[in-house]
């Protein structure tokens, strides 16, 4: 087994509100080991972006950390002090956000935005820096890599701006890249490149944190695959096993309701029922309101992530049985 | 970019051009001969036609508007009614003075209206930011001769440390300056701070403080250029509120400026006078314009045109 790069440990995040706690990364772990792509899949507002804002330090308010830690590379970066949080963003944790068209600064030249983080870890002189950045953009496929660093962000198109964000996470080697997103404003052509470019980061030994809401982004890019349902990681397993053989009820909800899609058929498998409410979650399993499956216990206790083997865990009571939920 | 200079130029020529027939117009409309109003009710009626006549009031129209322009591209205004010097003397005179209190009025107002606001924004709802919203409240709502005349009393009347009216050394200039420029202060530190929180939470922002930067570093590198986009465009509409401020505040504290210089012109029916200052304060106006365009478009390469 590989060492891991980044390891979230039991975090929790929420936001204070005037209504009160909402409640929305719950007791979450996740693994990254070195060189692999990890996915977290959910729908949207399951907690996917906060986890991994969480772990950068860049929750927005009211957003706070209530527990757990993060581990990169073997050293804890939550309970460190924000001097410090920033001399390792984006130099050994970079992260690519999901909407290329407002992530870039408009008033400045994208060559200076991209080398800022070289300027700002490395100390790096301006012209040394450039080519750095030169080298980058034509190692993310930008087509006239020279030309293009003084270009602004309105200049460039999505998948362009999406090439320099990326360029732009990378350009300090970071040991984990996350990217929250990285294709969901994008057209389906741009996307695959895209995701074919990340394949071949990871190859150079980054390992990558995606989030996706599309399953179909998942089954190609990830070796490990999360599901998180209302704040809580529900299943989690290799890709394959996941997509072969999924546990969970939700998971198998997000299955159908894709393959489905597929067969074409004229009616749409979908997940019945709406998600819990952030703010007074269910005592029991979140995924209870919607079940098919819930029974007494259901409601009235959390079910644990139970390891069924190989690294496939589900949170489902009935899952453990070695029956089919 | 240049182009776009030249042509902003030449708008900035036509619309000097039609301020000036504007003008022009507007003053003749005015019943009355403005020679019988300034020589009094018991002029003879010879006196005032040999004098109608000196000051060309008698030729049409159009040629007192021809003489009018040519004379005003030479710089000659002719010559005062009221005063009997010459227009371009009196405001030549007068010029040093209202630049000097509307630069200070506009450096006071807009240094410490950008300092607050972004201290406001940054301290968002701490107590810093509740003083200086209800300072800038006060800024706002209070009229010029108001914060003139407490100025005066306070830092004149009773405490003696500046002078309280006449021009003597700059530093006869600082109570009207602040005076001046109260109001401008107020609501440029208001919509510094609403400006900047609102771009604060742009996902830029987000990207800038991903990249390590402190948060000094994503004021200054990322948010701030961002934030004096709408500010420039404040500022140049002030430019012009400052010089109708200036007025009220050369009378209040005895400045010899062209706003006084346009108070007496319109007592006295002073036509020549009256011009020379509409214009200038005019030509002002349409300086500001012209450098906050572009300040703007150094500032936002998005209004700029592809080379
Ligand atoms: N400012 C906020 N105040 C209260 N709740 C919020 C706020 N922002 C986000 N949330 C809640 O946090 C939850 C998680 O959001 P997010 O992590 O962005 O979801 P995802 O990325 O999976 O779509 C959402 O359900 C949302 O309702
Ligand atoms: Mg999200």
């Amino acid at each position: 087994m590989e060492k891991n790069m980044l390891e979230i440990r039991h975090l929790s995040a929420s936001f204070f509100t005037q209504k009160g706690e909402v409640k929305a990364v719950n007791d979450v772990c996740i693994e990254v080991p070195k060189g692999k792509i990890v996915g977290i899949v959910g729908e949207s507002g399951c907690g996917k972006s906060m986890t991994v804002r969480a772990c950068m330090g860049l929750l927005k308010y009211p957003g706070r950390v209530v527990g757990g830690e993060a581990w990169l590379d073997g050293k804890e970066i939550l309970s460190l002090p924000e001097k410090e949080k920033c001399a390792i963003r984006g130099d050994e944790i970079a992260m690519v956000f999901q909407d290329p068209m407002t992530s870039l600064n408009p008033v400045v030249r994208v060559g200076k935005q991209v080398t800022e983080a070289l300027r700002l870890h490395r100390n790096m002189p301006a012209a040394e820096a450039r080519r750095e950045a030169v080298a980058m953009f034509e190692a993310v496929g930008i087509p006239e890599a020279k030309k293009r660093l003084s270009s602004y962000p309105h200049q460039l198109s999505g998948g362009l701006r999406q090439r320099v964000m990326i360029a732009m996470a990378m350009i300090c080697h970071p040991k984990v890249l996350i990217a929250d997103e990285p294709t969901t404003a994008l057209d389906v052509t741009v996307e695959a490149q895209i995701l074919r470019l990340m394949k071949k980061l990871c190859s150079d030994g980054t390992s990558v944190l995606i989030i996706s809401h599309n399953l179909g982004v998942i089954a190609q890019l990830c070796d490990y695959v999360y599901v998180m349902y209302a704040g809580r990681i529900v299943e989690q397993a290799d890709t394959f096993t996941l997509f072969e053989e999924p546990l969970h009820p939700y998971t198998r909800g997000l299955l159908s309701s894709v393959s489905s899609l597929r067969r074409g058929g004229d009616k749409l498998d979908t997940i019945p029922g709406v998600v819990p409410n952030l703010l007074h979650l269910p005592a029991g399993c979140s995924f209870s309101l919607r079940c098919e499956r819930c029974e007494e216990k259901c409601r009235e206790c959390l079910p644990d992530l139970m390891d069924v083997g190989d690294g496939h865990k589900v949170r489902c009571h009935f899952a453990g049985r070695g029956e089919k939920a | 970019m240049k182009q776009n200079i030249i042509k902003r130029l030449l708008q900035a020529v036509f619309v000097l051009l039609g301020v000036a027939l504007l003008i022009f117009i507007m003053l003749r409309i005015v019943p009355g001969n403005p020679i019988a109003t300034m020589m009094g009710e018991h002029a003879d009626p010879a006196t005032i036609e040999r004098m109608t006549a000196e000051f060309g009031l008698d030729q049409p129209a159009i040629v007192q508007f021809a003489r009018y322009l040519s004379g005003a591209v030479r710089g000659d205004f002719g010559t005062s009614y009221s005063l009997g010097r010459p227009v371009a003397a009196l405001m030549r005179q007068a010029f040093g003075n209202t630049l000097k209190l509307a630069f200070l009025a506009a450096l006071f107002a807009w240094i410490l209206g950008i300092t607050c606001g972004i201290i406001a924004a940054v301290k968002k709802n701490g107590l810093l930011d509740r003083l200086f919203m209800g300072l800038s409240l006060l800024g706002v709502s209070m009229p010029v001769f108001m914060v003139a005349m407490l100025l005066q009393y306070v830092f004149a009347f009773h405490l003696h440390w500046l002078p309280i009216s006449g021009v003597d050394g700059l530093k006869s200039f600082i109570l009207p300056a602040i005076a001046l420029g109260w109001n401008s202060a107020g609501s440029v530190s208001r919509l510094v701070r609403s400006t900047l929180i609102e771009i604060l939470q742009e996902d830029y922002i987000d990207t800038a403080r991903a990249k390590g930067n402190r948060q000094m570093g994503v004021l200054l590198r990322h948010a701030l250029r961002n934030a004096m986009l709408p500010v420039v465009t404040m500022m140049a509409i002030q430019i012009s509120s400052l010089l109708s401020g200036a007025v009220i505040t050369e009378t209040i504290f005895s400045i010899n400026g062209i706003g006084q210089l346009a108070v007496q012109a319109i007592n006295g029916r002073d036509i020549p006078l009256l011009q020379g200052t509409a214009l200038f304060s005019t030509a002002i106006v349409i300086i500001g314009n012209l450098l906050a365009d572009c300040l703007y478009s150094v500032l936002d390469p998005r209004i700029r045109k592809e080379a």
